[in-house]
């Protein structure tokens, strides 16, 4: 796969693990109408790493590994822009100094994948340095595909294939239909992600949606995510699942943005195993969670 | 006409002024990217729109989400809430500073996130003596109405005026609802996922052809739609038998995922809510606001 990787200049970024936040008003209306008070988002999470189920924790937009952020505005979004998936993050304070995780999505924070060794001695408030690599990436021999937020490491473990017709074959976990395209939808492709819409639990199940794992390759049909995040009848979208499901109407597991096209130039294709925990060697397909039940707020009537 | 509990509300003053449109500061860039990638200037929502109003067509303006009339603020972020989510739609809205003093005019419409106006209709001639920081107070009445018979329709910006305009008829275990038109799910973008207490959804209008299959290229600012397997009760969301209905309160965007926005003021599940398509139902003529202008091309 030719790409332009040689001209792409790698450079740092930086923020620091962030605490989960309250408010005085804490609680939130679940998709029934029900009061809930939610966690998941910020902080350190010792429970939920990359390739681990997206549904059935009791939490709302699970943030897996450590969630960083830097408290400057314009740094921030340099954080946001910048960091691609895949890339090296380096604790550069705190007990855990030199230590090296992988950048696995992009949501309120930039989330790493860290082992569990590591995440024991992380701290709030511990400096992290991630090495951007990424933007600006070209397919050569696919001008009509526009990437976002992949790093070179990662476009090798999304295992693309050129086929002879010239489109790009992409390994997908599942397809997700146009019209389960969620909250996100009002923001340009480059920032954060945009969440599937899991509140209709029946709809989801239908498509296998409820079986995704953190780091699974999606593919949505008839969206286009060149630019900003909309409906046009023949585009397609590869994604990363990024952060769990939730209880919140139009919102559901993250879909973070990695290639777009207006036209067919991408065909999905297919493949289970298709997810960045272990085609980027960060976690043995062993060792993951077993898929857990249905969370609480999952259950309705 | 279905009963209600409108004698139990109370009607609430809340306030704006009369906003600006925005640009971020140098060295940020004023462009909007269309859906396509290219950029293009256009007027940014907000501020005094005089040639721009309810009834007229939602497309066709070289403007981004344009409101028709004048969009209205707080400065600080508490009352503004406030003013979003009490406001409904058909309240009355006052003049209470500046050239315009006195002078009333009618909610039509709340705009979506980031821009966070409500959208009020004046008079013409009250457009020419209002300025930017003038102050408006809404009589914010409707929140909390609540049919009697159809306790699961949830009613959200809604106020009593027009919902006696709409004219609906109840059987035993559905509302009818007569509508301009309906708006399948996979149309709907922006505004998902938010709160349906103010703001809007919006129609994503970049795939021209679907838009014209299902007639929305003929919807006007103020019409009365339909939203299918859509569930706004409390969020916004896709639900497969859902069905929301709101009022088109601001027009068109080149932005992927925007267009038209619809703020909604009813939401039910399970076929509670049954939309009737008529030819012509707009805010416009059934709240007796000024007279349409030809629609735009």
């Amino acid at each position: 796969m030719r790409t332009n990787a040689d001209q792409l200049v790698e450079l740092a970024v930086c923020g620091e693990v962030w605490p989960p936040t309250g408010a005085n008003t804490q609680y939130k209306a679940t998709s029934e109408g029900k009061s809930t008070v939610t966690l998941g988002m910020a902080g350190i999470c010792y429970s939920a790493r990359v390739g681990d189920p997206a549904f059935g924790w009791e939490a709302d937009h699970l943030e897996p590994g450590a969630s960083v952020r830097n408290r400057l505005n314009g740094p921030e979004h340099a954080l946001h822009y910048l960091a691609c998936m895949g890339n090296q993050a380096v604790v550069t304070s705190g007990s855990a100094q030199g230590a090296v995780g992988t950048v696995t999505g992009e949501h309120a924070h930039i989330l790493v994948d860290f082992e569990p060794d590591v995440l024991d001695l992380l701290a709030i408030g511990d400096r992290i340095q991630i090495h951007a690599l990424g933007t600006g990436l070209c397919l050569l021999d696919h001008p009509d595909v526009r990437l976002h937020k992949c790093s070179p490491r990662l476009l090798d473990a999304l295992r693309l294939e050129a086929r002879p017709d010239g489109t790009l074959a992409v390994p997908v976990v599942a397809e997700i239909p146009s019209y389960l395209m969620g909250s996100g939808a009002e923001l340009m492709a480059d920032y954060v992600d945009q969440d599937f819409m899991s509140n209709d639990r029946a709809e989801i199940a239908r498509y296998g949606l409820d079986k995704l794992r953190l780091g699974d390759i999606v593919a949505v049909r008839d969206q286009d995510h060149s630019w900003g995040r909309g409906y046009y009848s023949g585009a397609i979208t590869i994604g990363l699942i990024i952060h769990g499901d939730s209880a919140w109407t139009g919102h559901g597991p993250g879909v973070l943005d990695l290639l777009a096209s207006r036209g067919p130039a991408i065909v999905p294709v297919p493949d289970p195993d298709a997810n960045i925990a272990w085609r980027m060697g960060i976690r043995e397909r062993g060792a993951v969670a077993n898929a857990l039940p249905v969370s609480s707020y999952a259950i309705y009537g | 006409m279905p009963s209600d509990n409108r004698s139990q509300l109370i009607t609430v003053g809340v306030q704006g002024n009369v906003s600006s449109p925005e640009y971020p500061s140098l060295p940020a860039s004023p462009y909007e990217i269309g859906a396509d990638g290219q950029p293009e200037l256009r007027p940014s929502p907000g501020g005094i729109v005089y040639n721009v109003k309810v009834g007229d067509s939602a497309f066709g303006w070289l403007a981004d989400m344009v409101q028709p009339g004048a969009g209205i603020r707080n400065p600080q972020d508490g009352p503004n809430h406030a003013l979003n989510i009490l406001s409904c739609i058909g309240n009355e809205a006052v003049v209470v500073s500046g050239r315009a003093l006195g002078a009333r005019g009618t909610v039509t419409g709340k705009s979506g996130r980031f821009a966070e106006h409500v959208i009020v209709n004046f008079p013409r001639e009250v457009l020419e003596k209002l300025a930017i920081e003038d102050r408006v107070l809404v009589r914010a009445h409707g929140r909390g109405l609540a049919l009697t018979g159809h306790p699961d329709v949830q009613l959200k910006s809604l106020s009593p005026r027009l919902l006696d305009a709409l004219e609906t008829r109840e059987t035993a275990d559905k509302l009818h609802v007569p509508v301009a038109a309906e708006v399948p799910a996979v149309l709907l973008g922006a505004g998902s996922g938010l709160l349906n207490e103010s703001g809007a959804v919006s129609i994503q209008t970049d795939h021209a052809e679907t838009v014209r299959e299902h007639g929305l290229d003929r919807l006007r600012l103020g019409d009365i739609v339909a939203l299918r397997d859509y569930d706004s009760r409390w969020g916004h969301g896709y639900r497969r038998g859902s069905v929301a209905i709101g009022v088109v309160a601001f027009g068109d965007s080149r932005r992927a995922g925007h267009g038209p926005g619809v703020t909604v003021i009813m939401s039910a599940l399970h076929g509670r809510i049954e939309p009737v398509i008529v030819a012509e139902r707009n805010i416009a003529t059934l709240l007796g606001l000024s007279v349409p202008l030809a629609a735009a091309v």
